[in-house]
């Protein structure tokens, strides 16, 4: 009969048993640094820093955009002009470059409000319920129906092209999203017992729904601000795209590919394909940082 | 059923009641008085709103979605007669995105933190960052102008081209059933990029369903049942994992379509598309409100009839729904 | 030659220096069900799905040996167990939740006859109908056909059974096969396996918290706590005369209450020494170090340091 203990034939096994054994410390997992637990947050946030970095002080560092200069136009990318020359002349990477200023502050816009004004409609919605509830849900799931991009398309061409109009345009069209997602973390939220805590301490109704539910049921929330602001600079910009919404001369990644696509024809693909670049890189980054951005399991 | 009469009305709302003489934004810019006072009247804009509301929905539900101001065409045939191209624009790139989503979802989740997992991700993420317009651009450059593969963003066919004879439609299918198969092909090598364009990017959420529920399906109790009891590797993959995956993953292909009825109206001005997309984009150029009512009314429609479509293929998926009732206790 | 015999068996949670299970080892014997105890938590389940080949991701096998009927079933290339169903299978807790939503009861059944018995269709669907009755289901042509949320837990339960016994496993696992059914429907699913032992002369793992089922299916007992074996002997010896302080605990109904000096005393030995110091009274230097499993008493084991000092336990 085989004697058990601590032996092992698996030499090699054994060894490492040894080794990780002594000391243990019960419930606290071996910890890798940041930035390898969650590299796409890191690459993400880097990336969504240049950009900012770009749009605060670039214009600062380069060329007015609009200077133009007809002896040079179509000029492929050069040291002098790294992203090249447009029909007119201009540099393209200086007004990539003002371009950034209006669609990064842009997509965070359009992400924080439609986060701010759809987490209180889902906190109302959820935390009182009845007939205001009902309706909040109905109209969500009309407006719902329709694709984003759609819908923000016909609001711009219902209320006017111009920026502030787009931004309303579009955040209407991502609001629904914190609707629901607030909503369902309300009704959950509202059953715990600190919530019976802040009404037996004298707060009025809508004092706990703001004060104490609301900022406990923001979490999924702010994941999904982040995915918003990269969408949110994808559709601005394919709407610009149309020649909806943010019109030429303004400098707007998807105004400069629209006015580069023509030239991809005849073969001047910088024009186009520089801008466009920009506005994926920005959606990816914030692809990253909302993805990563999720708590840590053990 | 209720969500349709909602987005009716709610479209109402947007295009009548909105800041500005609703008669001057439809003229346009160029219009003159005599213009304006025309549209006033043809269009009863001078009426009172609950009556205009009355005539509104008396139109739509006999299937009149009114006349266009720029063509002065009947909106709902003409929309009709662009649907074909953007269906079959649309099914080509669904069926794309299924090819390359799903198998890729299927193997990642399998073989998880394997490179052809990273590669996946890497793709998803791609995807879901893409811009339409720029993937089109791109692609075009590369396979049109550069490598000559296929051919430029005009229209369906060649200028100059006649269309097959129109059974369904779709010139791939029509070409075929009358036997021209030079034709056919003529009509894949002009759907090719789009299709590509629109294909990639949707294949993008539809790997991301797939992996997701296929990894949920994998690590569920009963697939460690049956792998207790000694089924095979190939079996517990499709029958157990993607069988039982197989709901999220109809969830995710209405997504995808919702997705995809925005998309085509880049996608169709970009390649020159004759579909319901394009019509859309002229529309809002020249301030053609009645012919972007009757298209959102139309792609509204369309995604609420997908989405009872989905609902039904759900309930036939799994047996839960279809049959409630115990059997034995 | 026991039958199933795993030794040293130490599994973690990959990239942790955390171990779930510490040198878990017991023997099976062929015809007997041997009991595996504990609270929740202890680590039974987990022993049983590692000794499967059946671990979730995330947490991996780092040491000891699973042999059946003396081949050892790890490959020691990969670390991997390979096993098939016909040498050891495993029926779940929750049987609802064990079998597949989207298939029929009948189809189910079936394709583990197919697979494991080599059979071709009609055959299996034949040996699964006469399965079902075997396993005294009523109206098993109803059933053949149903899906499982059409059937209550005990009937999926007999189901599982149905599937296991057409493995016809060397040795079969139940993970507290009945902890979601019924005490009425426990007697009867307690019989089943004893049927099966009977007719097969297989071995039985029998994991459960419930000291009365213990007491009424198994031959031998291995206690465990924490991820490790406290003690490990017959059914009457154990219950009778409990060598080691945990079980100790487990069969008195009284509480005791700890010297908070010897609980920070224990506290230390708990990580490096035996899981239990934490808890235990008796606890003295010794306890620091792992304690292995000692023959105390003929067939009778505990992994404590007490009866070297002359001491076993309680008095």
């Amino acid at each position: 009969m085989s004697v058990l203990g601590p032996t092992s034939p698996d030499g090699g096994a054994q060894e490492r048993v040894e080794g990780f054994i002594a000391p243990e410390i019960p419930g606290k997992a071996y910890q890798l640094p940041l930035w390898r637990r969650k590299p796409l947050l890191i690459i993400g946030l880097v990336i969504l820093g240049i950009y900012v970095l770009l749009a605060v002080a670039g214009p600062f560092f380069v060329d007015d955009p609009r200077v133009t200069d007809p002896a040079n136009f179509y000029q492929g990318p050069s040291s002098d002009n790294w992203f090249g020359t447009d029909k007119f002349g201009r540099d393209v990477f200086a007004r990539a470059v003002h371009a950034a200023r209006l669609d990064v502050t842009i997509g965070i816009v359009i992400a924080l409000s439609s986060m701010v004004i759809g987490s209180a409609i889902g906190v109302v919605s959820g935390y009182f319920g009845g007939w205001v509830d009902e309706v909040m849900m109905r109209l969500t799931d009309v407006v719902m129906a329709f694709p984003g991009f759609v819908l923000a398309l016909v609001l711009v061409a219902a209320i006017g092209n111009s920026v502030p109009n787009v931004v309303i345009a579009v955040s209407v069209a991502y609001i629904p999203y914190f609707i629901r997602l607030t909503r369902a973390q309300v009704l959950a939220e509202r059953e715990l017992e600190y919530v019976d805590g802040a009404k037996l301490a004298g707060n009025s109704p809508l004092r706990v729904a703001f004060r104490h539910v609301l900022p406990n049921s923001m979490g999924p929330s702010f994941v999904q601000a982040a995915l918003v602001a990269g969408w949110a600079i994808l559709t601005v910009a394919g709407l610009a795209f149309l020649g909806v919404g943010i019109r030429p001369p303004t400098a707007e990644w998807g105004v400069m590919v629209a006015e580069g696509a023509p030239d991809i024809i005849t073969g001047q693909w910088w024009t186009a394909l520089f801008p466009g670049g920009m506005i994926v890189l920005a959606a990816m980054a914030f692809q990253f940082i909302g993805d990563d951005m999720g708590a840590e399991t053990l | 059923m209720a969500t349709v009469i909602g987005i009716v009305i709610i479209v109402f709302f947007i295009v009548r009641v909105l800041p500005g003489d609703a008669a001057i934004v439809r003229a346009g810019p160029y219009a003159n008085e005599q213009k304006v006072a025309e549209i006033r009247q043809q269009y009863g804009l001078s009426d009172p709103i609950p009556v205009q509301f009355r005539d509104y929905i008396s139109e739509v539900f006999t299937g009149n979605l009114g006349v266009s101001i720029r063509t002065n065409g009947d909106v709902t045939d003409e929309l009709l007669q662009r649907l074909p191209a953007s269906l079959e624009l649309a099914f080509y790139a669904v069926v794309l995105a299924a090819i390359i989503g799903i198998p890729m979802g299927i193997i990642a989740a399998a073989r998880r933190d394997s490179w052809v997992d990273r590669m996946a991700r890497v793709f998803a993420v791609l995807g879901s960052s893409m811009a339409l317009f720029w993937l089109g651009l791109l692609l075009i450059y590369f396979l049109f102008f550069k490598l000559r593969w296929f051919p430029g963003p005009i229209d369906r066919l060649a200028i100059g081209t006649e269309p097959p004879d129109s059974i369904t439609g779709f010139f791939t299918i029509d070409a075929a059933l009358h036997g021209d198969f030079g034709l056919m092909v003529e009509a894949f090598r002009y759907l090719a990029l789009p299709v590509i364009t629109l294909g990639f990017v949707l294949a993008a959420p539809i790997l991301k369903m797939v992996r997701a529920s296929m990894i949920d399906a994998l690590e569920s109790e009963h697939v460690r049942t049956a792998r207790a009891i000694g089924v095979p590797y190939w079996q517990i993959l499709f029958r157990d994992g993607f069988r039982n995956a197989l709901l999220p993953v109809t969830t995710a292909i209405g997504i995808v379509f919702g997705y995809m009825l925005g998309g085509n109206v880049i996608v169709e001005f970009l390649f020159a598309w004759p579909g319901v997309g394009r019509y859309a984009y002229t529309a809002i150029q020249v301030n053609d409100l009645e012919a972007l009512q009757g298209f959102v009314i139309v792609v509204g429609i369309l995604y609420v009839g997908l989405n009872v479509v989905i609902d039904l293929v759900y309930a036939w998926i799994d047996p839960r729904i279809r049959l409630g009732k115990k059997v034995a206790a | 030659m026991s039958l199933l015999e795993v030794d040293g068996l130490t599994v973690g949670l990959e990239r942790s220096p955390h171990s779930l299970l510490r040198e878990v080892g017991f023997t099976v014997e062929p015809g007997e069900v041997m009991g595996l105890v504990g609270e929740s938590g202890s680590g039974k389940t987990m022993a049983s799905l590692a000794i499967m080949g059946l671990l979730p991701s995330g947490i991996e096998q780092r040491g000891g040996t699973v042999r059946l009927e003396g081949r050892d079933l790890m490959d020691s290339g990969t670390g991997e167990i390979h096993r098939t169903a016909n040498q050891m299978t495993m029926i779940f807790q929750d049987p609802r939740s064990a079998l597949n939503p989207t298939m029929r009861i009948g189809r189910q059944i079936a394709r583990v006859i197919e697979t494991n018995q080599n059979a071709s269709r009609e055959k299996a669907r034949a040996a699964a109908l006469a399965a079902l009755s075997h396993v005294g289901i009523p109206g098993a042509k109803r059933v053949f056909r149903a899906y499982p949320h059409q059937l209550s837990g005990g009937m999926c339960q007999r189901v599982m059974i149905a599937m296991a016994l057409a493995c016809k496993p060397r040795i079969l696992i139940a993970d507290e096969p009945t902890t979601a059914l019924d005490v009425t429907i426990q007697a009867q699913i307690f019989d089943l396996i004893n049927d099966l032992v009977q007719e097969t002369g297989c071995g039985v793992l029998f994991i459960t918290h419930d000291l009365g089922a213990i007491a009424e299916m198994c031959d031998r007992v291995t206690v465990l706590y924490g991820g490790q074996v406290m003690e490990t002997g017959s059914l009457r010896g154990v219950f009778t005369q409990p060598l080691h302080p945990y079980t100790q605990f487990l069969f008195d109904a009284v509480e005791r209450e700890v010297d908070p000096r010897v609980e920070e005393k224990g506290a230390n030995f708990a990580l490096a020494g035996c899981r239990f110091g934490h808890r235990c009274p008796y606890v003295f230097e010794a306890c620091g170090q792992f304690p292995p499993l000692r023959t105390v008493i003929e067939g009778h084991r505990s992994a404590c340091f007490l009866p070297e000092e002359g001491r076993i336990g309680a008095p």
